[in-house]
Order: structure tokens, then C-alpha cells, then sequence
């Protein structure tokens, strides 16, 4: 009788701590401190700040038209009119590595919501079905995705969806007459991060289950579901602020994942095509006349590289901010 | 241990048919038909036999359905046999024969040189814990980690042979024992290596807290013998339970760094049959990959329990 007593008590203790732990602004204010006081995660937070500025903004600020080329002025050095140089066709590098982000933003960010919006899903599918079978399920496919090389396996997706994806096109436009059917940019752009969102997904869904799992069963959820507090009020006060921690270390991580898949894709010739640039087929470019002109290959790389640092001291910096218990 | 085995194989079974089978299906329903493939990418002008083509197919068993096809590719899968490609017409099991050992031998001395640098790099930055060296090594590897082998290969490409001028072009294949590999090598090894040091780091740290270590020291045990003898066991477990992981990463990576540096490896078996959709190739990689991953995974859970006798006890309680 005392041992219930004691429980009581100590769940109504818990409750009240959690109340105060939870009141998310304060949790989020900390959190933005401690992100601010490390130096690394600053740089790396500017930095991809300023990646989506330029992405978004790109088309009015490039000195040059990603397209034009300009055969005179083949393979130039680094100089004002041209500050990262032209490449083998007299094409601008500068502005051909500005629309190169904007590429990079636009698949990384759809890649990363979709496989999110996807794992949300299937994660708390999972969580509310625990010791079912559609819980097994969800944890079998998980695993498979995670345990094949995911490289080889996203393209032979990307090049087996897109003659299937082709021949539906043509069919539809031989239908309508529709010009928006033989358009053929964006189903490079819809195949790439369909086919990267099929392969990311898993993580999410594994890291969410995990999360609502581990929640659920916290004496303060329980005492909160006792005293008669709604799903939506649980959900809000106990279960978002107190997962929300891994889930966007992860949206980070994913986002800058998703960024480098779509340049080796485009690098390995099966993801964005050229003429529309991106850093994967640049670099491809750069490749063929490295040895004579090093600048064509070293910039995009070399925009790359930062990047995904950026990516990785973010992701680290809000690790630490966001998972203040993890380390101690 | 042995049942235990016995499971793993078993549960595998299973993921690697679905994994085949799903692969199959989207080569089968996307690339077409690899006879009509042939003839079109046949060179110059060959009469388009609609006859022949039917033939051919028929010889070849493609006119069957679906399931039939894919119930007979396992049935020669079973018996070692990959069929033959549809490019070359050789049989894809001697391609893939002469194209792994290549991979494997870039593989292993990667794998070695990553697990004993990067062991080290972490053991130090350890003992250095906080200061200048440590932050060094440990902001070396958090920069290093999401960085892609296809950027960081032609940087420092440009690096050595253009800035610096001490290394000649390293491209293709010349055995393990030429200077030229030694790039491709590094390059393949940095990546994974930051995990390493990054595990052997924390390992590390932990065990620097522990009651036996201050024993060790309070005994007057000469430092480099507490770390050689009391801590290298726990820091190895934690990296040696990483080397699955290392092992896709390693694989995913291959394919890129066999395009850059140009090497008639696996990865570079694989980007060529993708883009002429060689589909008996692709079919055979995925099933080379899929094991190699599984066997790696395996070893690691079997060598684990010699390092740490305390992961066989956890896995028989849970």
C-alpha cells in the first residue's frame, strides 16, 4: 500500500517537473543558447543560411546567365570579370555554381519533407501498434532499407522508374496534347528526390517510433493522461517538446545527406541533367579537364566540401543543444 | 554461438529474396525488353526481324511471365550462376570475378589503415582530452565525416599533383603495390575513419573514469602501459561493432571513387551496367552487396564477444 503511495507521489512529482521542463519556450530559448555559444555550429548555421539566400534569391544576383557561353572566352582563370573563372564552353563558373544551390536546396528540402511527411507516418503507425503486426512489418522493412548499400540501390530505382515514368508521359501527352507532358527537367528533378525519399525515409520512421515509444510510457504522460488531458494537449505539451530533440538533428543530417546523394547522382550522369547545373555534374565536367584546368573542377568541389562541413558542425552543435542529457 | 548463427543466415534469407525480388520487378517492368535493348544498341544498321527478335526471346525464355523468369533467375542463382551480360555477352560471374578482387584489395588495405590511424588519432585525442591536439583531431573528424568521396578525391587530387607536384596522376589500375593507389586509398579510407576516431575518442574517455584505471595508476604502472594494457580492449569493441556500418559506407563510396580515379573495380562495374541497364550485372551487385554487408555484420558479432564478453550476455538476456 505504501510502494502505491510512494508511486502516486512520485508520478504527481514528475508531473510537476515536467510542466516546468516543458514550458517549450523556455526549452527552446536554452536550447538557441547553447546553440550560439558553440562556435562551430554558428559558422556552420551562417553558412547554409546563406546557401538558401542565394538559392532563392539566385536568378537576380548572378553576374551571368547560367546557359550563356562565350567561346572566346574559354577556360579563363580567376579574374573580376569572372571571379571563379569560365569553364570549357565559356560559361560563367560563378553563376553556374549559384544555380547549382538552388539545385541543391530545392531536392534536399523536398527529399528531406517527403521523407519525413512519410516518416511521421509510418513511425507512429508503428509506435500505436506495438507487438502487432503491422509494428513487425514496419520494423522488417526498416531494417532491409538500412542494411543495403543504399547508393546502388537508389540508382537502380532513378534509372528504372524514369523509362516507366517516360513512357506514361508520352502516353498522357498523346492524350491531351498537353506541352507540360514533354517537358523533361522536372522529371529529373521528380525521379531524384522521389527516389532518395524512398531510401531516407526508414531513419525517420525509426527515429520517431522510437521517440513516441519512449514518451509514452514516462510517468508524467500517464499522469497527464489520468488527470484527463486531451491527445492534442499531450501530443503539444509532452510528447512534441520531448522528442523534437532528435527529430531535428536528424532534419538536419537529412537535409545535408540529401544534398550530397543528389550531387553524386548528377555526378554519376543519372541525376539532373546537364545543361541544368548542378554541383554533381559540374564536378563531373571538371573531371574530364582537371589536369589543364583545375579551377572548372575545384570550385564547385571546393563549394561542396563546405557545405556538407557546415552540415555536420550544425548537426553536431544541435546535438549538443538540443540533448543536453545525452552527454551526461 | 552456432544457433545463433544458424538465426542470422536464416532471418537473412528472407530480406535478401525481397530485396532481389524488388529489383528484379523494376528492371523488369522499367528497362524494357533486353532483347529488343540488344538490337538497339547493336552497331550499324540490323534489320528490325520481328521474327528473329520472337525467336530470340523464345531461345532465351523471355516470352514467359513475370514470376516464371524470376523463379528461374533463382533457380540459376542457386546453382552460382549470375546468366550473362547483355552488353558484352560474357558471363557476368567472371566479370564480377575479375572486377572484385580489385575492389576487395582497395577495401582491405583501406580498412586496415583506417581502423589503425584512426584508433590512434582517437586514443590521443583522448588523452589530450580539451586541449589544443584534441580539438584539432575531433573538429577534423566532425569536418571530415559528411564530405564526399567524389569531392574530397579531386580536391586533393588537385592538391598533390598540381599545387604540390609529388605525385603522378592517379588514375586506373596498376596492383596494390604502386604509388598511384595510395590516393584512392586515403581517399576511400578518411571518410570512415572519422567515425573510428570519433568511437575511440568517447570509448575512451569513458573508460579514463573508471575505478581499475585509477587503480593502475595508483600502483605506479607506467602510463603507456595502462593504455596499452587496461584500455586498449574497450576501445576496441566500440570500433570493431562499427565496421558494418564502415563496410556500406565503404561499398556506397566505391562506386563514386572508381568513377573518379577511373579503377575496373566493382563500383565502376556497377555504374556502367546501370547506365546501359546491364540488368543480369546490376541483379548479381546487389546480391554481392547485400551478402558482403550480412557476412561483415556477422564476423563483427562473432570477433564482439572475444573483445567484450559482456555483449554475448546482453544479447542472450534481451
Amino acid at each position: 500500500m505504501k510502494d502505491k503511495i510512494d508511486t502516486v507521489e512520485n508520478a504527481e512529482t514528475n508531473f510537476q517537473t515536467a510542466i516546468q521542463d516543458t514550458s517549450s519556450e523556455s526549452f527552446m530559448k536554452d536550447a538557441f543558447l547553447r546553440l550560439i555559444a558553440n562556435k562551430g555550429a554558428v559558422i556552420g548555421l551562417i553558412l547554409i543560411s546563406l546557401l538558401f539566400l542565394v538559392a532563392f534569391i539566385g536568378p537576380y544576383i548572378t553576374p551571368y546567365d547560367f546557359l550563356s557561353q562565350n567561346i572566346e572566352m574559354r577556360n579563363q582563370g580567376i579574374s573580376w570579370a569572372h571571379p571563379f573563372g569560365t569553364d570549357d564552353l565559356g560559361r560563367d563558373i560563378l553563376s553556374r555554381v549559384i544555380y547549382g544551390a538552388r539545385t541543391a536546396v530545392i531536392i534536399s528540402l523536398s527529399v528531406t519533407v517527403i521523407s519525413f511527411l512519410i516518416g511521421i507516418v509510418v513511425g507512429s503507425i508503428g509506435a500505436y501498434n506495438v507487438g502487432g503486426k503491422i509494428d513487425a512489418f514496419i520494423v522488417w522493412l526498416i531494417d532491409i532499407t538500412m542494411s543495403i548499400p543504399s547508393l546502388l540501390l537508389v540508382i537502380v530505382l532513378n534509372t528504372s522508374l524514369k523509362p516507366l515514368f517516360m513512357r506514361w508521359m508520352e502516353t498522357q501527352y498523346l492524350e491531351t496534347k498537353n506541352p507540360m507532358f514533354r517537358e523533361t527537367i522536372w522529371i529529373d528533378f521528380v525521379l531524384v528526390f522521389g527516389s532518395i525519399a524512398l531510401i531516407k525515409w526508414p531513419k525517420a520512421a525509426r527515429i520517431i517510433r522510437a521517440q513516441i515509444l519512449s514518451i509514452r510510457n514516462k510517468n508524467y504522460v500517464i499522469a497527464a493522461i489520468a488527470s484527463g488531458v486531451s491527445t492534442i494537449g499531450i501530443l503539444r505539451r509532452y510528447i512534441i517538446p520531448n522528442s523534437i530533440g532528435p527529430v531535428v538533428v536528424l532534419f538536419s543530417a537529412t537535409l545535408g545527406e540529401a544534398m550530397v546523394f543528389e550531387s553524386a547522382f548528377s555526378f554519376l550522369g543519372v541525376g539532373v541533367r546537364p545543361p541544368i547545373p548542378s554541383w554533381g555534374n559540374m564536378i563531373s565536367d571538371g573531371l574530364r579537364v582537371w589536369h589543364l584546368h583545375p579551377h572548372i573542377l575545384a570550385a564547385p568541389a571546393a563549394v561542396l566540401a563546405i557545405m556538407t562541413m557546415a552540415f555536420s558542425f550544425l548537426g553536431d552543435g544541435l546535438n549538443d543543444a538540443l540533448n543536453p542529457r545525452q552527454w551526461k | 554461438m552456432w544457433k545463433y548463427i544458424g538465426d542470422r543466415l536464416l532471418r537473412w534469407i528472407p530480406t535478401v529474396l525481397v530485396v532481389l525480388f524488388v529489383v528484379y520487378a523494376l528492371v523488369f517492368f522499367g528497362a524494357g525488353d533486353p532483347i529488343k535493348l540488344i538490337f538497339l544498341r547493336a552497331p550499324g544498321d540490323i534489320a528490325y526481324n520481328a521474327e528473329r527478335i520472337e525467336a530470340m526471346r523464345e531461345a532465351a525464355g523471355l516470352n514467359r511471365s513475370f514470376l516464371v523468369q524470376f523463379w528461374n533467375y533463382l533457380l540459376h542463382l542457386g546453382q552460382g550462376d549470375f546468366g550473362n551480360s547483355l552488353v558484352s555477352g560474357r558471363s557476368v560471374g567472371s566479370m564480377i570475378a575479375k572486377a572484385f578482387p580489385i575492389t576487395l584489395q582497395m577495401g582491405l588495405a583501406a580498412g586496415a589503415f583506417l581502423t589503425i590511424f584512426g584508433t590512434a588519432l582517437g586514443v590521443i585525442a583522448a588523452l589530450n582530452h580539451n586541449r589544443w591536439l584534441d580539438n584539432v583531431i575531433s573538429g577534423f573528424a566532425m569536418g571530415i565525416w559528411g564530405v564526399p568521396v567524389f569531392v574530397s578525391g579531386p580536391l586533393l587530387m588537385i592538391f598533390f599533383v598540381k599545387v604540390l607536384g609529388i605525385m603522378a596522376v592517379p588514375y586506373g589500375w596498376h596492383g596494390l603495390f604502386n604509388s598511384r593507389v595510395i590516393l584512392p586509398m586515403l581517399v576511400l579510407a578518411i571518410t570512415p575513419m572519422a567515425l573510428i576516431i570519433r568511437q575511440a575518442r568517447s570509448a575512451l574517455l569513458q573508460v579514463l573514469s573508471e575505478d581499475y584505471i585509477r587503480t593502475a595508476r595508483s600502483k605506479g604502472i607506467p602510463n603507456i602501459q595502462i593504455v596499452v594494457r587496461h584500455m586498449m580492449r574497450p576501445v576496441l569493441s566500440p570500433v570493431v561493432s562499427q565496421l558494418g556500418i564502415i563496410m556500406i559506407n565503404m561499398l556506397n563510396n566505391a562506386v563514386l571513387l572508381e568513377t573518379v580515379f577511373g579503377i575496373p573495380g566493382v563500383g565502376n562495374l556497377a555504374v556502367e551496367s546501370i547506365t546501359s541497364s546491364d540488368y543480369p550485372v546490376i541483379l548479381a551487385l546487389v546480391f554481392i552487396g547485400s551478402t558482403v554487408v550480412l557476412m561483415v555484420n556477422l564476423l563483427v558479432d562473432i570477433v564482439l564477444p572475444f573483445l567484450d564478453p559482456r555483449s554475448l550476455s546482453k544479447k542472450e538476456t534481451v
